[in-house]
């Protein structure tokens, strides 16, 4: 009986501290609860860190937000291999294609990801109330980038309708989970990245960081902003507040191909930094160009043509007839060398906003200004190049031209394509003939919203033509 | 505690020397008999027990034994498998003794294992089904719930895909959960143990494939809520009980059971893709070119000659020779490879098995040790398994029993991915070109095809022996169980049994440098394991009680509890210093390092109560308090019951004399069960920190949405059941009627993008499972030497979405209020355009008008549905003498099957240069064409492979002679002068014959219950020859 009695005993012990209501409440190890989660400066300083980890996407600055805008331009031809983005180089992007609903869910959860950021009401102390709005700086520029970058990618350009009511995406500001919202249209969301880029410039400090929003990038963005809705004044001035702050200069002629080479890019005030703890590997953006990568994506000739001799531009291609031949030509894009994704993805850059103000110049009749912005990134590239004499239109095609060599493979060609009003013309199309010539307009110049965004939120409307 | 010790050396003092008494006995005789079957035939190996003693003896080839009783009189307990174990009484006087068995009867008397307990099958109120140790033993597959399929009603039983050692997925009675596990739960001798593929990689493993089928007695499936309520929140998906073996009193008896056998593909030959021969490739090739933009053969020549050389000549593979007028022919083939040849073999299929039971009335013992090993018809895959048991039984005093149950055991699988990816050397294996070659001149394995072709992924070196890449991965278990049980008076017991389930993983990839996916990082290599730790203990009260003789009662009381907790650490690594030091100590470069802990806890109370009136009418009723660490504070605890009704007819006076009727039994149950199959945190809403950060800082970001009120799944099951024996027992069977409602099951409902999320699990939306069961068994011919018997069981299921306020689609498939779980919403496939070679897909479910744009079709329902209509099994068994054959055969009807591969490696050429199936040798390519394999062209851009059209859903139809055995039991006049018991020799079948409804199926139609076909690994065809021998 006594034996009982201790199994008893032992078993209501047991019984005891098992019941209590700790050994059910388990908490996960690798996450918190978001009620604990920000609690502190650090918790903050956190947050941002997983936004930038959200640009870091191959969904997004990582490789198909660059890629796919660029596989739909004249820049870039694709292999025989190719598949990953061939939907889009042809023209037959549909709305349950992978890509559309993982760029669209990538882009909208970094908006989370800053939202939580710019709705945080945690208070601090005053001594480090600079640091917080520093962080809630670096916030509001995110969102406005990623909604700028959705607007692009599924809205047709500012500018398509003459009020700008054509539909754009949902501008989202806090975090509901019942959310179904409608489109706005793209002058609104236009107008909310400009509201939320002067807000992140009045909050973030005076720190420069390439691989961090900064006062310098903030700038450099309302730039471009400014330039794609015609504001053309705006934008000169902005980039003029950016050329002339110092703080980023032209790279030089020497330094220009081993900065492409180290990783990082020529005169860069804004980059997606990548390295190896991040490991994008495979799913590199310069891996799908080199032939060590997937090599699915080669440049088109007429881009390759347009660079002149001892350009050292030319250099950031490679020859690889060993492998290609053909249609295909001989040439690969070599921007992003690295066969473990340790390239930093541009974003904005100096020369870009050379090119924005020649541009915004020009528009103004400043041709002169606008001469001497081409000819700083042209000289800087190729010392013994001429200055540009062209006027008027043929200054305009330089102006296109220099942008378009500069920049290219960085996610602008299809854009300023858009915004000039001119269809995609490919000289050595390698796509299926329906798709080597694409006038403008064309609703397929634009994704598809994505098939289970329209499942799950009735209030969502397609894209004309999908 | 100190006076436990000492009472316990006490009993074993005792114990020790009423042995020694025993065997000095002075006043003794020796009792003889013969044991024979009712027929008179004489029962070989039954154990013959003196009753309280440690006396026994076994009988031999005509059925005598002989042993020797003190006293002057006693009680022989004479037992045998599958027949009644009868007492007798035997004295000084009448030394000698004929004992007849009588056959267990199968149906009222047997003794089943149901939850924390066991009880007579004639008194039980619930829909229980037993899978005996007869069906179990020597199947040649991986693990014992295989051999389910088809024998027990109501369950399906399935392998994930073919690699030996894959998870195996289990359905009883339908699907009863959408994004919840719908698992049923696995006991084994009363502990619930970790199940489903638990491996840290992508790769499957069966934790169930570390048990050796040979060491178990019994499978017993719990489908209805009666049988199931008083496991609560684990029971709404069915439960699987497990009983392993133990000794019984008496001389030991030893088993050895071996088998040796070949594993080949299950589907048959004719039926099976084979990939295309280089004559046949090279024609395509040039076709592709052609279609796709009008290339001239001098273009295309020039471009397979730079792809495809000859390694050894340096001359193209194949010579395309131009005639000049745009025409060609084919000259020498100097590369011909067949992957797929390459990558096949016959493979062995070998066990050993060696066991010994027995014990003495104060304890039993069974212990074994076996070895199992199977390889896939596919180089490389294989899975071997070590495995020991000891189970003994002491009964330290005669109230009070102590049994400890362990099992250890390891297994190895090597072997290649699953599913579609692109490394699954099988799915390369239709993909690679065969003007590829496997080595390269200097006889390494070629990797010239890398910078267009995949990778370079060859799979042959993928998998070969001496290969340059790894893929293993191993599981060592310890599953140990100690129980006591204590009788405190006559009636009232009560026992506590503690458990601990040790899994451990280890898993092992490495990708070499030169090739595939570790190209750019001169070899990759990735360790992993993971460590699980399960513990349980369980407290239970019985108390038996009858009152009058006609009152029969029951108790059952107890409390358990559970906690779980998962490490696991992932390491990789690259740049290695040499292809042959694969461990990350040669990485030059630690490239990722992570660790989780994952946990998970139970508390729970439950009860049962079981109360017959005269053994004619019965009531039972169970209910179980559980606490589960998965739900939010609000619902962590939840109650679960069920009521059960029986009413004997066969007990009632107008019955009891019916020649015609022998058991007649009516019952009904009614219950409310819950399901908690989920991720161990979903109610907590959450910001991660694991693989977040930049720039090298850490960092969090939003995980998952929280819901506070998310709690289990209920399910509510009605069930009636008829049970019935006729003709003396000749023919026997059961009907059963059943229907399960699933309500708030715990649902991924999408929500929409812009939130950041892509779903938030809610409770949401109902499943109800309804049908019917019948199981049949006849004794045909019960002769003394002829015998047939034939069985079967046939399951009729609904399934249907009773509840979804929102409809949604979830790839192939729409999930939509009325409608079946598994309903394929796919756009019609028209067949291909005769004039032009496109493909046409019907607009809409009219089927009126056709389309060649694959926007513009429509996607429908159409009453196809992965979910059969009915599925069983039918087993016959003819013997003669020694010589007997059986077959068992299991079926499904009209479940549909989509080939998700298919897409890929039958799309019309969508990926440049890949090779395809000879599915496309039946291509269009000229006008007049009538066929069902559009044009063929590189890069294809027709919309002929987009993926969700019926051009890949298969009618899965089948039957399935899913095992044959063919055995003869030597006759003992050969076996006596060897000192063997018995002697069985067999050639057995796994999967010989498959016949499916659709002529061409060349899928597996035993796959995924969804019936999306994500994988090519066949299941596998066992043919086998095997030993069992008794001494």
């Amino acid at each position: 009986m006594k034996k009982f009695v201790s199994i008893l005993y032992i078993g209501i012990c047991f019984f005891a501290f098992s019941c209590s209501e700790e050994f059910l409440d388990l908490k996960p190890n690798e996450a918190l609860p978001i009620e604990d989660a920000i609690t502190s400066l650090n918790d903050l300083e956190s947050a941002a860190i997983g936004m930038y980890d959200g640009l870091q996407s191959s969904n997004h600055y990582g490789r198909y937000f660059v890629l796919v805008p660029d596989v739909m331009s004249d820049d870039v031809k694709q292999n025989a291999s190719a598949n990953r983005a061939k939907e889009y180089a042809e023209y037959g992007a549909f709305p349950d294609h992978f890509l559309t609903q993982n760029v669209w869910a990538r882009i909208y959860n970094t908006i989370l990801r800053a939202n939580i950021l710019i709705n945080s009401d945690l208070e601090v102390g005053a001594t480090v109330q600079e640091e917080k709005n520093n962080l809630q700086g670096e916030a509001y520029a995110m969102r406005a980038l990623c909604h700028f970058d959705l607007v692009r990618l599924y809205g047709q350009h500012y500018g398509f309708t003459p009020g700008n009511d054509h539909p754009g995406v949902p501008i989202v500001l806090e975090f509901d989970e019942a959310a179904e919202p409608d489109r706005n249209t793209v002058a609104q969301v236009y107008e909310q990245i400009l509201a939320d880029l002067s807000t992140a410039a009045s909050l973030l400090g005076s720190d420069f960081d390439t691989g961090r929003f900064s006062q310098l990038s903030v700038k450099a963005l309302q730039a471009r902003v400014n330039l794609y809705m015609g504001n053309w004044t705006t934008a000169a001035g902005l980039a003029s507040e950016v050329i002339n702050d110092g703080t980023v200069n032209l790279t030089s002629n020497g330094d220009y191909v081993a900065t492409w080479e180290a990783g990082t890019s020529p005169d860069v005030i804004f980059e997606v930094k990548m390295n190896s703890a991040d490991n994008n590997g495979s799913d590199a953006l310069g891996r799908m160009y080199i032939q060590d990568g997937y090599g699915d994506y080669l440049p088109s000739s007429d881009i390759v043509d347009l660079i002149p001799d001892g350009d050292v531009r030319g250099l950031l291609y490679a020859d690889d007839a060993a492998n290609l031949g053909g249609i295909y030509g001989t040439i690969r894009v070599n921007k992003w060398p690295s066969q473990v994704g340790e390239d930093n993805t541009p974003v904005l850059r100096l020369s870009e906003m050379y090119m924005i103000r020649a541009e915004a110049r020009f528009m103004l009749g400043d041709e002169d200004g606008a001469r001497a912005d081409v000819d700083a990134i042209r000289q800087r590239a190729l010392t013994t190049a001429e200055a540009v004499t062209a006027t008027g239109a043929e200054l305009m095609a330089e102006i296109e031209k220099e942008k378009r060599i500069e920049l290219a493979y960085e996610g602008h060609r299809l854009w300023d394509l858009m915004r000039w009003q001119k269809g995609v013309e490919r000289v050595d199309c390698t796509a299926p003939t329906a798709v080597c010539n694409i006038a403008y307009p064309d609703n397929r110049f634009v994704l598809p919203i994505p098939q289970n965004e329209m499942d799950a939120n009735p209030n969502m409307t397609q894209n004309i033509g999908y | 505690m100190y006076t436990t010790t000492l009472r316990l050396s006490k009993h074993m003092v005792v114990l020790i020397m009423s042995i020694l008494l025993c065997s000095n006995a002075w006043a003794q005789f020796t009792a003889t008999g013969t044991v024979n079957t009712e027929g008179d035939e004489p029962l070989v190996g039954a154990s013959v027990l003196l009753k309280g003693s440690t006396l026994g003896a076994i009988t031999g080839n005509d059925g005598s034994f002989s042993i020797k009783v003190p006293g002057n009189s006693g009680t022989l307990i004479v037992s045998f498998v599958g027949y009644k174990t009868s007492e007798f009484e035997i004295t000084s006087s009448n030394p000698n003794i004929e004992i007849k068995l009588g056959e267990e009867v199968t149906t009222v008397d047997e003794v089943i294992i149901v939850g924390y307990g066991q009880e007579k099958r004639g008194s039980n109120t619930g829909a229980v089904s037993t899978v005996n140790s007869d069906v179990l033993e020597q199947v040649p597959l991986g693990s014992f719930e295989q051999t389910l399929q088809g024998n027990v009603a109501g369950v399906q039983s399935i392998m994930s895909n073919g690699q030996p050692g894959a998870n195996v997925n289990i359905l009883i009675r339908g699907q009863g959960s959408i994004s919840a596990s719908s698992d049923p739960l696995f006991v084994i001798d009363g502990i619930p143990v970790a199940s489903g593929n638990l491996t840290v990689s992508a790769e499957t493993s069966n934790p169930l494939a570390t048990m050796n089928p040979n060491d178990i007695e019994s499978v017993t499936v719990l489908k209805d809520a009666a049988a199931t309520a008083i496991y609560g929140s684990r029971g709404a998906n069915g439960v699987i009980l497990i009983t392993t073996k133990s000794g019984t009193p008496g001389k030991a008896k030893v088993e050895f059971r071996t088998q040796i056998g070949v594993n080949d593909w299950a589907i048959a030959e004719k039926n099976r893709l084979r990939g295309l021969t280089a004559e046949e490739y090279t024609h395509l090739y040039i076709e592709g070119y052609q279609n796709r933009s009008g290339e001239d053969i001098e273009t295309i020549k020039a471009r397979f000659d730079g792809q495809f050389p000859d390694p050894q000549t340096g001359l193209p593979a194949v010579d395309i020779i131009p005639d000049g007028n745009g025409g060609y022919s084919l000259g020498e083939i100097r590369v011909d490879t067949r992957w797929l040849d390459e990558l096949s073999r016959k493979g062995l299929n070998q066990s050993y098995d060696l066991s010994v039971s027995g014990g003495s009335s104060n304890m039993t013992y069974f212990v074994s040790g076996s070895y199992f090993g199977q390889e896939a018809p596919i180089i490389g895959s294989d899975l071997e398994r070590l495995s020991s048991r000891a189970n003994v039984s002491i009964q330290v005093s005669p109230k009070f029993k102590i049994t400890n149950n362990l099992n250890i055991s390891r297994t190895t699988q090597n072997g290649m991915n699953d599913a579609t990816r692109w490394a699954n050397p099988l799915y390369n294996g239709y993909l690679m070109a065969p003007v590829v070659p496997i080595r390269d001149a200097e006889g390494l394995y070629y990797d010239g095809h890398k910078g267009f072709f995949m990778g370079g992924n060859n799979p042959v070196r993928s998998l070969a022996e001496d290969g340059d890449d790894v893929q293993t991965w191993t599981m060592n278990r310890i599953l140990d169980n100690v129980s006591l049980s204590y009788e405190i008076v006559d009636g009232l017991s009560i026992s506590s049994a503690w458990a601990f389930d040790l899994l451990n993983y280890q898993e092992f990839y490495f990708r070499n440098g030169r090739y595939g996916d570790g190209r750019n990082l001169n070899g990759l290599g990735t360790e992993s394991t993971r460590n699980i730790l399960n513990w349980i203990g369980t407290q239970t009260m019985n108390y038996n009680k009858s009152f009058d003789g006609v009152h029969n009662m029951t108790l059952l009381a107890g409390y358990e509890s559970q906690k779980s907790s998962t490490r696991s650490v992932i390491t990789t690594g690259n740049d290695f210093a040499h292809p042959s030091l694969r461990t990350l100590a040669s990485a030059a470069e630690p490239n990722s390092i992570s660790s989780t802990l994952t946990e998970f806890a139970f508390t729970s109370v439950f009860a049962r109560a079981n109360y017959n009136f005269a053994e004619k009418y019965f009531l039972s009723g169970s209910v179980r308090n559980d606490g589960s660490s998965r739900f939010g504070a609000n619902q962590r605890f939840g109650t679960f019951w069920s009521v059960g009704v029986a009413w004997r007819l066969d007990q009632e006076s107008f019955l009891q004399a019916s020649s015609f009727i022998t058991a007649l039994k009516l019952r009904a149950s009614y219950g409310v069960l819950g399901n908690a199959g989920i991720g161990n945190y979903e109610h907590i809403g959450t910001i991660n920190f694991s693989g977040i950060d930049y720039d090298g800082n850490p960092g969090g970001a939003p995980g998952q949405i929280g819901n506070p009120d998310l709690t289990w799944e209920k399910s509510t099951t009605v069930n009636v059941g008829l049970d019935f024996a006729i003709l003396n027992n000749r023919l026997d069977g059961t009907i059963e009627y059943f229907n399960r409602g699933s309500d708030a099951l715990l649902l991924d409902v999408p929500i929409s993008r812009t939130t950041g999320f892509a779903s938030k699990t809610q409770n949401f939306g109902s499943l109800e499972n309804r049908g019917l069961e019948i199981t049949l068994n006849a004794n045909i011919i019960n002769g003394r030497d002829l015998k047939w018997s034939v069985g079967g069981n046939i399951t009729f299921l609904r399934n249907m979405i009773t509840k979804l306020d929102e409809e949604f689609i979830a790839g192939t498939k729409l999930r939509r209020e009325g409608e079946d779980y598994q309903s394929f919403f796919l756009a019609e496939w028209a067949g291909v355009d005769p004039e032009n070679g496109d493909p046409l897909w019907y607009t809409d479910s009219s089927r009126t008008a056709t389309t060649n744009n694959f926007a513009e079709a429509e996607r429908f329902l159409s009453d196809k549905t992965a979910t059969p209509s009915h599925f069983g099994g039918f087993n016959t068994r003819l013997s003669w003498k020694g010589l007997s054959l059986s077959l068992q055969f299991s079926h499904a009807w009209d479940q549909y099957l989509y080939d998700a591969t298919a897409w890929v490696i039958q799309g019309d050429g969508r990926f440049t240069p890949r090779s395809q199936t000879n599915l496309v040798l039946d291509r269009w390519q000229q006008s007049g064409d009538i066929t069902d394999v559009p044009k063929f062209s590189w890069g294809n851009g027709s919309g002929s492979n987009s993926r969700n059209t019926t051009r890949w859903l298969h009618d899965g139809t089948f039957i399935r002679l899913r095992n044959f055995t063919l055995a003869y039991n030597l006759p003992q006049g050969l076996l006596n002068n060897a000192k063997i018991r018995s002697a069985r020799v067999y050639v057995r079948g796994v999967n010989t014959f498959t016949w499916t409804r659709e002529d061409n199926l060349y899928i597996d139609p035993e796959a995924a219950f969804s019936g999306v076909i994500n994988s090519p690994v066949p299941n596998l065809k066992t043919i086998s020859v095997g030993v069992d021998l008794g001494f």
